[in-house]
């Protein structure tokens, strides 16, 4: 039987229930030492001093670093995402003049055990001059804020504005516009494993193992290795002078990689770069020193991640922490080990979604969108998360904002503005708030003109007939953006017989009953256009390489450079792997996260990758290797290859099973020197088109007008994300991302006071919800085929939390709009509710509204 | 998260730990440590000694009286006042209370006088001890004695208790028959503290209020009763509309603080509502259950 498409248990939960799994806090190298950091008190401050005399002098500490002295010995981080109009900041590893958040940590203490840091770092006195804070996106942008860096425009880091189709033309014909302004509050990407890292110095070699809690390993390793341990220009010259082996295969691998990526890279233009560098010429000087460190360096380290607690993007990025720590140990010649605390993690572990969004629709009467406009600013943070932030999301978002509707015109104005808060990193669905805007002014668009939320969607949104199409924005759209047929699946599913009586039996209890959807595609992976329509060339780094191998005593196992923080890698893959293969799932081992052993991607796990390109390229790999095993055993069993079957593991000619080879007999036939029988490394960039997954969310919510609770008597969503590999597994992703969605609008807020002081910094204050506050959550699924067949798994990771905050909303504004109530802001907590159902005043003093 | 340093001391009889008590500075008394213990791991909490109770067998008692008063040794934990049908017949509201606190891992570890003395504004326990007028009990080395609950709070994770004493117990008087009581509470997920709460009773004689008690937490810096709206209910018929009288005083009343979980205004439209559910409630499961 076919494993993929079945719901197959878990084969990482046997390991992770009994509490075996091993997660980058059980890793202790013998004599680590435990580091905590010497954080920022101020939001905003210079600093003038840092007196850490009494602090070394206390129990148990071995050295302690200031960022000075850390900066010294490394190099700033530098831009990954290079747009038009965009500056980014280079950012220290310490902040060392000033500090630009609560938290921001300014030295490092490593000491015997983590008690014992954290002892002593209280005792570091670091004095402040304090500075004006930016604490949020209106302070940012008035030009009389205190500037938190000197080289940027003010406090806006980027202002950069698209224009697709005849704007004004379609504005000026459309029978009315209609405009609101949304706003997105902070939230957070919280795993239940915070961050962490060990640096393990080798004593002997002084080679790096870096065990992290990371969702792109390689990228980990490249990062450190480019910003750790600086060393004398001279002597990286002097090694690439004398090392010509290390030189060639560097520049082999670059050359393979401009050769693999020509298409892309020709895509690529220098408009950002030339911004970048004219807004801050040290770009130049440090990119020049570090690709020179690269080159010179002889020993890379290893990357080695296991188990992973989540990450949701958050674990996507190479921290600070990251690159003082691995400084440090190389410095001091010992291991370290960093495990971040609740606290920091909700101070700067990764913070997203705050955006101010005003949109304007351009529609006819009869219901035409035919026009919007979108002005977004987002709050970026202190500083820009590494290598990916909010000028990714904002670019993400440009591209994604006209959703499955056939508009004529679209433009957007994309600003991020620095404040003094937590970096904005990608977290689930990075662009989501662009669903969120458009489904919430879809429904006002509806309201005004007298239609039913569906009707207004059914008749703007492309439907198959409509196929091939391009989006305003430029990606192609094929068969696979199904998002109409889920919405006609879900207009089904909704019993409005029973959603009447259920309103009148509310209505009648001092309750409103409300009903929302929501309808996106997003692009898992997309098209390759997709990626060019973000940032030219980006499609570059999109490529996966998985490895198969039957080793001599037969046994197989897959390499994966996709990095499993709660996806089940471990499972999915494995049954793509074994029906390939022609065995059990048993039979089947995956090996993931070291850099020694994985084939190399630059971004890991994320982007809804898993499935399409790391799951391509493994099911490619291995059909290879069953070609190679079944040419292997032809010859033994003196058949023709194309007669050979493998079925449960035994390999035998069609109509013989009786006569059968093991995987043990073949590989034991073939001579091996490194234990590999067979193997094959298989790149896989996607099938180059479609790769659009789709939904449409349906939430039905209850509101106790006495109290302001939202109950959620029934939430939907219907999905298509192609074949299904694990259906249990694609409706824990789905129900794992409208949980966080109903996080966001009901419970979650990162909160911080008009100094940019965080008070949401532990969980007694940021309220994630927990299996009480989640309902049931039903999943319907759609399995459209690409036109191009072969290899049709679609991501489904993100999907679940960019539908679900657009529904939920919906759904409020539904019930309370008989009451006046109009919702534009995302979080929606009791007091919100009454408020907006005009039964208390907005509270002067809260500032919540 | 590592509590600084600090020394631990697990006495073996009452007498050596107020010999501790009277002795130590900056000591803390460990029972169930589910207040406490964060605190220290967040280093809000910075005491010089930890003296942990836990080996007094003699503190561990829960024990109905022959008057129907009941007795609630410094160890008993919430979730044995949760399971006792003893407590549910002599004491309902502080049975009635118990599982609104935290979650069960919590309670098996919590307890009762333990969560009266650190005296969390938004806890449930203090507001019960305040609506019975529990008598608490503090020993040290010097005396003994027995302190109201109306006498005991006296601002935020303030009491009357000196740094030599420990509560011992606290005792809830006999349960009047025609006493009918009720908790509600309003929280923002299920096991959170309280954005406001009421413990509240009626007693009723001849459909007519003849004593109540409206004890509000969550919404100052101690538990609270409201003098105001308990005056509004005696001598009136239990209804709907004598209720929501008292709702509006008790509303007007208090003067509750904005925080990032609900604003001043919620607050108080949450007191009146909560004033009518608890005592709605109240009167609707005595008549059910008597």
């Amino acid at each position: 039987m076919r494993l993929v498409g079945q719901s197959v248990k878990r084969v990482e939960d046997d390991r992770l229930l009994r509490g075996t799994g091993r997660y980058v806090a059980d890793v202790n190298p013998p004599g680590v030492l435990h580091a905590v950091f010497v954080r920022s008190t101020f939001a905003h401050a210079r600093i003038v001093s840092i007196d850490a005399a009494a602090a070394g002098r206390s129990p148990g500490v071995v050295r302690i670093y200031t960022g000075a002295e850390i900066n010294a010995m490394s190099y700033p981080m530098l831009p990954m995402l290079m747009l038009p109009d965009l500056y980014t900041p280079l950012v220290k590893a310490l902040s060392d003049d000033k500090v630009r958040m609560v938290g921001d940590p300014v030295a490092v203490v490593l000491a015997n055990s983590r008690a014992e840091a954290e002892d002593a770092a209280e005792l570091v006195e670091v004095e402040y001059d304090p500075l004006d804070a930016v604490p949020d996106i209106a302070t940012g942008l008035r030009s009389d804020s205190a500037q938190l860096w000197e080289k940027a425009d003010g406090n806006v880091l980027y202002d950069h504005a698209d224009t697709f189709g005849e704007v004004d033309a379609v504005f000026a014909s459309a029978d009315r516009v209609i405009t609101e302004r949304f706003s997105s509050h902070r939230q957070s990407n919280q795993p239940i494993e915070t961050r962490g890292t060990v640096i393990e110095v080798d004593p002997v070699t002084g080679h790096l193992t870096v065990h992290g809690a990371t969702q792109t390993s390689h990228m980990l390793r490249w990062g450190i290795a480019a910003y750790a341990g600086k060393r004398r220009i001279r002597e990286s010259l002097k090694s690439l002078a004398t090392k010509k082996e290390r030189r060639a295969a560097f520049l082999t691998a670059a050359k393979k990689f401009t050769t693999d990526n020509a298409d892309a890279l020709k895509q690529s233009d220098n408009a950002g770069a030339a911004h970048q560098i004219k807004r801050d010429k040290s770009t130049l000087l440090h990119m020049n020193r570090m690709g020179l460190e690269l080159l010179g360096q002889e020993d890379f380290p290893t990357v080695v991640a296991q188990d992973i607690g989540g990450g949701f993007g958050a674990k996507g990025a190479v921290a600070r922490e990251d690159i003082a720590l691995a400084t440090a140990a190389i410095d001091l010649g010992r291991s370290v080990k960093w495990i971040e605390d609740r606290i920091e993690n909700l101070t700067d572990g990764g913070h997203a979604r705050e955006e101010d969004i005003e949109i304007s629709i351009a529609v006819d009467d009869d219901g035409t969108m035919r026009g919007m406009k979108v002005d977004l600013v987002i709050d970026h943070g202190a500083y820009p998360a590494w290598p990916i932030g909010a000028s990714l999301a904002s670019a993400i978002m440009k591209v994604m904002f006209p959703g499955a509707y056939r508009f004529e015109a679209f433009s957007m104005r994309s600003r991020l503005v620095a404040t003094n808060k937590g970096k904005y990193v990608a977290y689930r669905g990075p662009w989501a708030n662009e669903t969120w805007a458009r489904e919430r002014i879809i429904d006002v668009v509806a309201r005004e003109l007298r239609m039913s939320p569906a009707e207004i969607r059914l008749k703007n949104m492309y439907g198959p007939e409509d196929m091939p199409a391009a989006m305003l924005t430029g990606p192609t759209l094929d068969e696979t953006m199904s998002t109409r047929a889920t919405l006609e699946r879900a207009i089904e599913l909704i019993d409005r017989d029973e959603l009447a009586s259920l309103k009148a039996d509310a209505e009648a209890n001092g309750r409103r009953l409300g009903l929302g959807l929501a309808c996106y595609h997003e692009a898992a992976p997309g098209p390759p256009n997709y990626n060019d329509a973000i940032s030219p060339g980006s499609g570059a780094l999109s490529n996966e390489t998985a490895r198969t191998v039957v080793e001599s005593d037969g046994s197989i196992i897959a390499y994966t450079s996709q990095m499993p923080h709660g996806q089940s890698h471990e499972t999915t893959y494995a049954q793509v792997v074994a029906d390939e293969m022609g065995v059990g799932i048993d039979d089947v081992k995956l090996v993931w996260g070291n850099t020694d052993k994985t084939p190399f991607s630059a971004l890991g796990t994320g982007g809804s990758r898993g499935g399409p390109l790391g799951g391509g390229a493994i099911k490619y790999a291995s059909r290879e290797v069953r070609r190679l095993v079944a040419e292997k055993a032809a010859s033994m069993l003196e058949a023709s290859v194309d007669d050979i079957e493998i079925v449960d593991g035994n390999i035998h000619v069609a109509g013989v099973p009786s006569r059968g080879l093991t995987y043990g007999e073949v590989a034991g036939a073939v001579a091996t020197l490194d234990g590999e029988a067979f193997s094959h490394n298989q790149d896989y960039r996607g099938k180059g088109d479609g790769g659009w997954s789709c939904a449409t969310h349906v939430c039905m919510v209850d509101i106790d007008l006495e109290t302001g609770t939202v109950q959620i008597p029934r939430y939907f969503v219907v999905e298509d994300c192609g074949p299904i590999i694990n259906p249990a597994i694609v409706d824990g992703q789905v129900r794992g991302g409208v949980a966080q969605g109903i996080g966001a609008v009901l419970y979650e807020s990162a909160v911080f006071d008009t100094e940019a002081n965080p008070q949401t910094t532990t969980y007694m204050d940021y309220l994630m919800p927990s299996a009480t506050e989640i309902p049931e959550i039903e999943v319907h699924h759609l399995e459209t085929l690409s036109p191009g067949g072969e290899n049709d798994f679609r991501g489904v990771g993100e999907g679940g939390m960019i539908g679900a905050p657009a529904a939920i909303t919906n759904a409020i504004e539904h019930a309370l709009a008989p009451l006046g109530a109009k919702v534009t802001d995302q979080y929606l907590p009791p007091t919100k509710i009454l408020e907006l159902a005009g039964i208390i005043d907005p509270d002067r003093s809260s500032g919540s509204s | 998260m590592k509590a600084p340093p600090f020394e631990y001391h697990r006495p073996s009889s009452l007498d050596e730990a107020l010999g501790l008590l009277a002795e130590l500075d900056e000591a803390k008394i460990l029972a169930g440590g589910q207040s406490l213990l964060p605190l220290m791991s967040l280093r809000l909490g910075r005491p010089e000694h930890v003296v942990d109770i836990g080996d007094l067998g003699i503190l561990d008692s829960l024990v109905v009286e022959p008057d129907g008063s009941v007795r609630v040794g410094a160890l008993v934990t919430h979730r044995q006042v949760e399971t006792s049908a003893e407590v549910a017949a002599h004491a309902p509201l502080l049975h009635a209370a118990a599982p609104m606190i935290g979650h069960r891992p919590i309670r098996t570890r919590g307890t009762v006088c333990g969560s009266i003395a650190h005296a969390d504004p938004a806890a449930e326990m203090p507001a019960v001890a305040l609506a019975c007028n529990a008598a608490i009990t503090a020993v040290s080395s010097r005396a003994a004695r027995e302190i109201a609950a109306a006498d005991f709070f006296e601002g935020y994770l303030q009491t009357v208790i000196e740094p030599d004493e420990i509560v011992t117990r606290v005792q809830f008087g006999p349960w009047p028959r025609h006493r009918r009581g009720a908790v509600v509470e309003q929280s923002r997920r299920s096991g959170d503290y309280a954005i406001i709460g009421l413990a509240c009773w009626l007693d009723i004689e001849d459909n007519t209020i003849t004593d109540a008690a409206l004890s509000f937490f969550g919404v100052s810096d101690t538990p609270i009763r409201v003098a105001e709206a308990e005056d509004v209910l005696r001598g009136q018929a239990p209804t709907q509309s004598t209720f929501s009288a008292a709702g509006r005083t008790a509303a007007g009343v208090l003067r509750p603080t904005s925080d990032i979980h609900a604003s001043a205004n919620y607050r108080r439209h949450l007191a009146a509502v909560l004033t009518e559910r608890g005592l709605a409630k109240a009167t609707a499961e005595s008549g059910e259950t008597r």
